[in-house]
């Protein structure tokens, strides 16, 4: 077994930032390779760096022994290199098909030969037991099923290096173990496998190796089988690491917001919302998981009032908001943290101070006469990336140069920051590190002593076991049953989000 | 690092490597009319820039492209296109001179706002059907506004020859005919011109030149309109919106009416296109009413980048190259139809190559970024 890659004093400068400084990995053929380290640490511009995206300031790359200039990302497919990015690159309007094919599509004549293709698929899907709809719309799939789209472009293109960066951040427990038993399954057939996640638990089940980033530097490389947890928290922070939250008993308060048999049609007719009713008291942490796709996305959308096509009752303080504009829905309180970052939390172009403004814009403090106050804004934003130890060059820089943890925190900060009274957070700590994550739990249990009412809509079932109230689990647009914390367990939990059997009419 | 410096310099130079590009490719074609290209160039910068009415001249004839070039980067920076300058500005330019010719009595103070105004709402009610029909109906911007375009061309054809055609003209000795044209306008809606207060400095310039405040207004207003895009919550909620619709709309910001806003503000300052050449040179609006303005305008605004001062800038390079083409048909005797041509390559290779660059330099960002 020889060295599928070598990476050798690799340095990348960014303006006003080293993201990678001298860095040294050596990646065995026929491995699963972690890459650990803290938002901004820069995995993600190592991996571009390998996959063609990124040209490296300095150093020297080695793929399979060979000394290689990685020009492009045709080059790094040429070298069998494929990357999974942490946000997806897909098209929206295409078929799962039509964007797995894309760029790569096998020919007759001039047309597209959709049946070869689409045979070669099969196998594929089969072969690594993915389930997904070939000709969904991309816009009408869960982030879930867009990572397998994405997983699926690099093994159709015969890659025999991949790089996943994040994958397991969008998927739920089980999707992820599945993924693990198709990882492991690659691996046996020769492939080698890099692969980055916050989730260290997961990282020590999977990895053969793993290599800690810190401030842009390669901290160590270990063998999994030889560190803990803890230890590698330590790794990448540089100092021990408290795992542990305080949480304070609840003192429920009012009721803030209640939903009463909500429906909604999707885009089939089908109703993606099947009647769902729950209450939220100030004071508490009402988690709501499920497997991607179940309606968690429509949910979030339907109190925000972004969709308005929904029958049913949502109020927000005893007041209905139906009918009213997403601006009156948040001035009477409600903050929202959206699941799709890129989508819908951010404008990608414009700078961070601009970013961390949006839809505060109009406030009485950033106003100067007839124009934004911008120092004020951009003082507003300097508080914003102290309290949350946001890392950037300049907050001037276009806020797509930000690590995806970083932009996470941007949102965070905002919608943090108005003092809400119902606070809907969708995937929170999707992309954070253990610390940051850490933070944005005491941020969310401090909410809930100032007695704050908080939806946490998570794929990440350890996380809302542990700081929610209650649990609500969603499955087909339906919260089929309901627990406190205390009396349920992981796999019960689990069985309920697969549908198993439903427990309606059970809830507290 | 490097490459960020790179992207600069790009973004900086991409209108000069552009221009001088698009001069080698058209020097190709003078020589193909057997024409000396060195000559033809130094006689465009002589003509233009020797005498000071000819630089008058240039700002004159830039001062419709800046208005229409800035109506179309309001578009741009909400993500529509505007390809209906043309149309509003002429039913624009006809609104304002129905005001002038109609109304008689009134001081110059009043009057002239008063047509000014009238320009302005013609292409604020030209720019409110296809937002309507947009925001309400789904109508694709690009497709309303060309239709209505023509709609406009045969409207402004029908008010000038039928409606209100000017019947009382005398003719003038020599010429046979009477033009298809509106009555003139009355005094009191005249636009002055410049050379008052150019005179104040001790700069001269001739009767035929028709620089008229016009010109200042439109640097002013590009002055303005940066203020507005880059300042101002509303500038900011445009180019949210033109950026991420989406996530404008999560963010409160009510999509509908930013496009509605910033629509009618583009039609506004269409309106105003036409105005320089109605109340500062013809005095009337006929048959031959200048076109073309509106689709000069969004060249203008590409080679800009949609920037209100690279607008002027650039706005001020094509009144060159009119002014310049004038100069060597003069001088040189090269028939029209080549200028015109001519011209037309000239301004086309500046924008593709201009459009090149700008693709290559986000690229190159995009890689930076992806
Ligand atoms: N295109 C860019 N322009 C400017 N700075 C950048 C760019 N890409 C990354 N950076 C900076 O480089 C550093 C490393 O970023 P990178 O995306 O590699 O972090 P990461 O380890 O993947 O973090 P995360 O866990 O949050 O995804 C960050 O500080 C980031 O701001
Ligand atoms: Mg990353």
């Amino acid at each position: 077994m020889g060295k599928a890659v070598e990476l050798k004093n690799i340095t990348k400068r960014f303006p006003g930032i080293v993201a990678n400084d001298r860095i040294n990995l050596e990646i065995q053929k026929g491995e699963i390779h972690a890459i650990v380290g803290e938002n901004g640490a820069g995995k993600s511009t190592l991996m571009k760096v390998l996959a063609g995206l990124y040209q490296p300031d300095e150093g020297e790359i080695f793929i399979f022994g060979k000394k290689e200039k990685i020009s492009s990302p045709n080059k790094a497919i040429e070298l069998k290199i494929g990357m999974v990015h942490q946000h997806f690159m897909l098209v929206d309007r295409f078929t799962v098909l039509e964007n797995i094919i894309l760029g790569a599509e096998k020919k007759k004549g001039f047309t597209i030969d959709e049946k070869t293709c689409r045979e070669t698929l099969k196998k594929l899907l089969e072969l690594y037991n993915f389930k997904l709809d070939l000709d969904a719309r991309l816009e009408d799939i869960s982030v879930g099923h867009a990572q397998r789209v994405e997983i699926m472009k690099v093994l159709y293109r015969g890659a025999d290096i991949l790089v996943l960066d994040e994958p397991t951040a969008v998927l739920a427990p089980q999707e992820v173990d599945e993924l693990f038993i198709n990882l492991r399954r690659l691996k046996e057939e020769g492939k080698t496998i890099i692969f980055i996640s916050h989730k260290l638990d997961e990282v020590l089940s999977i990895a053969d190796n793993i290599t800690v980033l810190r401030r842009g530097k390669a901290v160590g490389t270990v063998p999994a089988d030889s560190v803990t947890k803890e230890e590698l928290a330590r790794m990448m922070v540089g100092k021990p690491v408290l795992m542990k939250l305080n949480k304070t008993p609840a003192e429920k308060g009012e009721v803030k917001l209640s939903l009463r048999d909500v429906m909604m049609k999707g885009h089939g007719g089908r109703n993606v919302l099947n009647g769902v009713t729950l209450k939220v008291c100030g004071g508490e942490i009402y988690g709501i998981v499920g497997v991607e796709g179940n309606g968690q996305k429509e949910l979030a959308e339907a109190i925000i009032g972004l969709q308005q096509d929904y029958d049913g009752d949502i109020k927000v303080c005893g007041k209905p908001t139906k009918g009213l504009s997403i601006k009156q829905i948040r001035d009477m309180g409600v903050a929202f943290i959206p699941e799709d970052r890129h989508r819908q939390g951010l404008v990608l172009p414009m700078k961070v101070w601009e970013n961390s403004i949006l839809g505060l814009h109009r406030k009485e403090e950033f106003k100067k006469k007839t124009s934004i106050d911008i120092k004020k804004a951009e003082e507003f934003t300097s508080r914003n990336v102290k309290g949350f130890s946001i890392i950037i060059s300049s907050i001037h820089q276009a806020i797509e140069g930000l690590s995806g943890g970083n932009q996470q925190k941007v949102i965070l900060s905002r919608e943090l920051s108005q003092e809400p009274i119902v606070i809907l957070a969708a995937q929170p700590t999707r992309g954070l590190d253990i610390g940051a994550m850490e933070f944005v739990h005491q941020q969310l249990l401090e909410k809930r002593r100032e007695g704050k009412a908080v939806v946490l809509i998570s794929a990440d079932l350890e996380e809302v076991l542990s700081i929610s109230d209650r649990v609500g689990v969603i499955f087909d647009g339906e919260i089929v049953a309901e627990f406190t914390p205390e009396e349920t367990t992981l796999e019960d939990i689990g069985v309920y989000m697969l549908g198993a059997h439903k427990k309606a009419g059970e809830s507290a | 690092m490097k490459k960020d410096y790179k992207i600069l310099a790009l973004k900086i130079l991409a209108p000069f490597v552009a221009i001088i590009l698009a001069a080698f490719i058209s020097s190709l074609i003078i020589l193909a009319i057997d024409k000396d290209p060195l000559q033809v160039f130094y006689t465009m910068f002589k003509f233009s820039f020797k005498r000071i009415d000819s630089i008058a001249m240039i700002l004159f004839n830039a001062t419709p492209l800046i208005f229409s070039a800035l109506a179309v980067s309001i578009g741009f920076k909400m993500g529509l296109f505007n390809i209906g300058i043309e149309g509003q500005y002429l039913i624009g330019t006809f609104m304002a001179a129905l005001v002038g010719f109609s109304i008689k009595g009134l001081p110059a103070v009043i009057h002239l706002p008063l047509v000014i105004l009238a320009g302005i709402v013609g292409g604020m009610i030209w720019s409110f059907i296809p937002i309507f029909l947009k925001v309400k109906r789904g109508v694709h911007e690009v497709i309303s506004t060309i239709m209505l375009n023509y709609v406009a061309y045969s409207l402004i054809h029908f008010l000038i020859a039928d409606v209100f055609r000017d019947r009382q003209q005398s003719l003038v000795e020599g010429l046979g005919s009477v033009l298809v044209r509106t009555p003139k306008l009355a005094a009191s809606a005249v636009i002055p011109k410049m050379h008052g207060f150019l005179a104040f400095f001790g700069v001269q310039l001739p009767k035929h030149v028709y620089l008229n405040w016009f010109f200042p207004i439109s640097v002013v207003l590009a002055a303005g309109i940066y203020y507005l895009i880059m300042r101002t919550p509303f500038g900011y909620e445009l180019r949210a919106v033109g950026h991420n619709p989406e996530a404008s709309c999560i963010a409160g910001i009510n999509q509908g009416r930013i496009y509605f806003k910033g629509f009618l503000l583009s039609g506004a300052v269409a309106g105003l296109v036409g105005l320089s050449d109605l109340l500062g040179y013809f005095r009337y609006m006929d048959m031959d009413f200048p076109r073309g303005y509106g689709f000069d305008g969004i060249a203008v605004a590409l080679i800009a980048q949609n920037n209100p001062f690279g607008i002027i800038a650039s706005a001020i390079l094509f009144g060159f190259l009119k002014r310049g083409s004038e100069g060597i048909q003069a001088l040189l005797k090269v028939p029209m139809d080549t200028i015109v041509i001519l011209q037309s390559l000239m301004i086309i290779f500046i924008v593709v190559i201009t459009k090149i660059i700008n693709d290559y330099v986000k690229r190159l960002e995009k890689r930076e970024v992806a």
